[in-house]
């Protein structure tokens, strides 16, 4: 009963301490840059950006670099992402005014009361995508899947977007084979696994060249083009920041988006590859170029709307997967989180 | 401490720290997406506790059986460096240099050799609870038990078997603690195998959760992990309390005084 | 049977100055003989350089391959079995008997099926001394190993052991002077030294007292004064 009583006391204790601590506070704000701070000159704008600094982050990065974020009077520090970074959970608890966050995060993270909103849409075609060895086959139709071993990565988006496509074009899994993907890559380049999950521009460049100097031809399986919008990479802002900072996050909004117009820029093309290699010093200058002609047919697609603008219909698509696979139980309304970029800017893939 | 004590401490401390949990989340008005409602975890127990039980039974299984291989490792090992020769120094030398390794640096080698199949976790989970116990049977091995091996030395009884036996006796107590205590960290061990690579158990289920930002699933798989390590813990404790009293014959000797003097 | 020391001389590390300092002693038996000196006055330093147990810093021990055999009164017995087993397990089968006899003597037989964490520290002492016994040895050195035991039943080992080991040497090693001095042939005394180590070790004979045969009060009286002034003046008192 003691032990009881001790845990009973620490509990009560604590309690008492979170309790006059919400009490004392003139607004139940979480620990972090409070939102007064971040238009003084004083506290920079947190901006949590989705992976580690590559060609992912190059617009981000050359907003950063080539003073965009100065010259619309803003003082922006960068907070490189990873695996076990989420830009929501920053913005709710105040630790960052900006992010980036994929639409499936967003989504889930609204489902669950979560008070996001999305800025502008980075990629327009979703980077992941599926590398094989084009020596062997070619797929041109969801159907010359059947037979494969397809790597996914068990509770990842690449299982999402590859049952969506499944469901989708009558494929069921037993005319398939499915192989659980890890960090280890020799699963398929020992040829045990046909398909592999990578990011188009960034690991795909990588083993694309791997493959190139093995004698095989790397081509890419790429769900986009087969019905399925899945959205990737978008920048996102806080409910309370969104409303309370209208100027704030107008200002961002354009300068983030200036910066991915111009770093998607040809013209730009060695400056903002040098720009990321100052920022990601392991990766060459000249794959980081290769990465970067990557990344500009998936945030500029030739075909498609202005840089930044969010694909409403592809939005709605990646909804509807996350619904009917079960994973979010209580579906947001998109026109709450979706907001539309200032476009009284130039955007485009030029200025 | 027998195993519901221990269960019991354990669901106070779970109860008491989620209820701090769902507190802050109150006071600050966090979303559930941050930290999950009540009404969630029950939900998510209710749907998926059948799976994650599932789950972290088998962690439990390759854990236990990954302990056994790391007693085992670090006896051998114990064994063969526990004297001062060139051989001793060189196991030394290895064993502590093994352990300065991460095992999230080497485990990428145990997952291209032996894949992400049931080896792997077990040589990951035994790799990482086998340290403190190396370092206990080492200084138990090599230290020795003047007040009982001198007789066999002087009288030309001695050899490594009956040395080993009488340390290894003469240290039960120590024993059991280190190996209780490593029954945690192989628990550890496995989860994080799982959490790298595997396909099956906990750890496994956490890195899916994560993936999808589900914190009522870790919680829950939280809960699971620590109940059991409440009852594996309380197991050996309770094995090795049996043990001991078995070879050191307390029970026979209940109601035996010893002759005053 | 001989053993000899010459200019032993032995300091411990850290210590300020040598326990033995260029020492030469030596000892004929068979026989019973003792050790005397106050406390770290270094009889047990001596008992284990002769019996090999500690290499001396210089100098040399002679025993022509003699059987000696250190044992003192903190030893233990493994405790993953009872005493009796222990004991079967560590006497030559031809000492069997000797075994039940000395067991029989020294009382311990009741206590044969218990562990030796559970016996009495005077037991224990007697169980100890038991297991030596029954060994092959031409000396063995017995560093306090009665200390525990009650002054009769010491009074009877020591007369029983004189008797039943007529052609064995033993160096007693005891604080006691009054058991020194009745049951000694020779007591060699380790004085007290104020500075440096032991340079030399008197002799005194002992009244050498064997089963049954009386000594006169002041024979004994006048031999335990007599070991005690040599033990505190360094000088052999006739």
């Amino acid at each position: 009963m003691s032990f009881l009583f001790n845990i009973i006391s620490i509990l009560v204790f604590t309690l008492a301490c979170l309790f006059s601590a919400g009490c004392t506070s003139e607004d139940s704000q979480p620990p972090g840059p409070q939102i007064e701070d971040i238009t003084g000159t004083r506290q920079p704008i947190i901006y949590r950006l989705k992976w580690l600094y590559n060609a992912s982050v190059a617009g981000d990065i050359w907003a950063l670099h080539s003073g965009i974020f100065r010259n619309h009077g803003l003082r922006v520090q960068l907070q490189e992402g990873g695996p076990e970074q989420d830009a929501i959970k920053d913005l709710e608890l105040g630790r960052a005014h900006f992010g980036v966050a994929s639409a499936d995060q967003v989504i889930r993270a609204a489902a669950k009361g979560a008070r996001v909103i999305v800025l502008a849409q980075i990629f327009q075609v979703n980077p992941l995508q599926w590398i094989y060895s084009g020596s062997s086959r070619v797929i041109r139709t969801p159907d010359d899947l059947k037979g494969l071993c397809i790597g996914i990565t068990y509770g990842g988006n690449d299982e999402t977007i590859m049952m969506a496509l499944l469901k989708k074009h009558g494929i069921s899994l037993d005319q398939i084979r499915l192989y659980a993907v890890h960090y280890d890559f020799n699963p398929f380049w020992k040829g045990k696994v046909d398909l592999w999950p990578v990011y188009r521009n960034t690991q795909g460049i990588v083993l694309q060249e791997k493959m190139d100097r093995g004698g095989h031809e790397a081509m890419f399986f790429d769900p986009n083009t087969h019905g399925i919008s899945f959205v990737a990479n978008s920048i996102i802002t806080s409910r309370k920041i969104y409303l309370n900072n209208p100027e704030l996050v107008k200002k961002f909004t354009r300068a983030a988006i200036e910066g991915w117009t111009d770093a998607m820029d040809p013209l730009n093309a060695d400056q903002v590859a040098l720009a990321v290699h100052r920022f990601a010093p392991d990766t060459p200058v000249d794959m980081i170029s290769r990465q970067l002609d990557a990344t500009r047919s998936l945030v500029a697609p030739e075909h498609r709307k202005k840089i930044g603008s969010v694909d409403r219909q592809a939005w709605q698509q990646t909804k509807d997967i996350l619904v009917s696979q079960g994973l979010i139980q209580r579906p947001p309304d998109l026109e709450t989180i979706l907001k539309t970029p200032p476009y009284d800017m130039a955007c485009g893939t030029g200025k | 401490m027998n195993i519901l004590e221990g269960l019991f401490q354990f669901v106070c401390i779970y109860s008491c720290a989620l209820l701090l949990l769902w507190t802050i989340k109150f006071i600050y008005g966090l979303s559930d997406y941050l930290i999950p409602s009540p009404g969630e975890l029950v939900r998510i127990v209710h749907s998926d506790w059948v799976i994650y039980t599932r789950a972290v039974l088998n962690t439990l299984a390759v854990a236990i059986a990954g302990h056994i291989l790391a007693v085992s490792m670090a006896a051998v090992i114990g064994l063969l460096g526990r004297t001062d020769s060139r051989i001793g120094h060189l196991t030394r030398t290895a064993a502590y240099n093994l352990q300065a390794y991460p095992i999230v640096a080497v485990a990428p080698i145990i997952f291209i050799f032996l894949g992400n199949g049931l080896a792997s976790r077990l040589l990951i989970s035994a790799m990482i609870c086998y340290f403190p116990l190396l370092l206990s049977f080492l200084g138990i091995f090599s230290q020795p038990v003047e007040e009982v091996e001198h007789f066999f030395r002087v009288s030309g009884r001695i050899n490594w078997k009956l040395e080993i036996a009488v340390r290894t006796f003469e240290n039960l107590d120590k024993l059991k603690t280190v190996i209780v205590g490593s029954g945690t960290l192989a628990m550890v061990g496995t989860i994080v195998a799982e959490f790298l690579a595997a396909t099956n158990g906990i750890g496994y289920m956490i890195r899916k959760a994560l993936y999808q930002n589900n914190l009522a699933r870790i919680l829950f798989s939280l809960f699971l992990i620590g109940l059991c390590s409440s009852v594996y813990l309380s197991l050996i404790e309770t094995l090795g309390n049996w043990t001991r009293r078995k070879l050191t014959g307390n029970g026979h000797e209940a109601g035996h005084e010893p002759e005053l003097q | 049977m001989r053993v000899s020391c010459r200019h032993i001389c032995h300091k411990y590390p850290g210590a300020e100055a040598p326990v033995l300092d260029h020492l030469d002693w030596s000892l004929d038996g068979p026989g019973f003989f003792s050790f005397f000196g106050l406390s770290g006055a270094g009889k047990t330093t001596l008992a284990r350089i002769i019996s090999g147990e500690i290499i001396p810093d210089s100098g040399a021990v002679t025993s022509h391959n003699l059987r000696i055999l250190y044992m003192h009164n903190s030893e233990r017995l493994p405790g993953w079995c009872n005493v009796g087993r222990h004991l079967k397990s560590v006497t030559p089968l031809h000492r069997s008997e000797l075994l039940a006899g000395l067991l029989q003597a020294y009382g311990i037989e009741p206590v044969m099926e218990r562990r030796f964490s559970g016996l009495s520290m005077g037991q224990k002492n007697r169980i100890n001394l038991v297991r030596y016994l029954v060994q092959d040895f031409d000396l063995i050195i017995a560093d306090e190993a009665l200390a525990n035991v009650d002054e009769p039943t010491r009074e009877h080992i020591l007369g029983h052991i004189k008797s039943l080991f007529p052609h064995k040497t033993f160096l007693y090693i005891s604080h006691n002077a009054l058991e020194v001095a009745r049951f000694s042939q020779t007591v060699f005394i380790l004085p007290q030294v104020a500075q440096g180590g032991i340079r030399h070790i008197c002799r005194i004979s002992g009244l050498n007292e064997q089963k049954g045969k009386k000594i006169p009060e002041e024979s004994i009286q006048k031999c335990v004064f007599n070991i005690l002034k040599a033990a505190g003046s360094g000088e052999k008192v006739q």
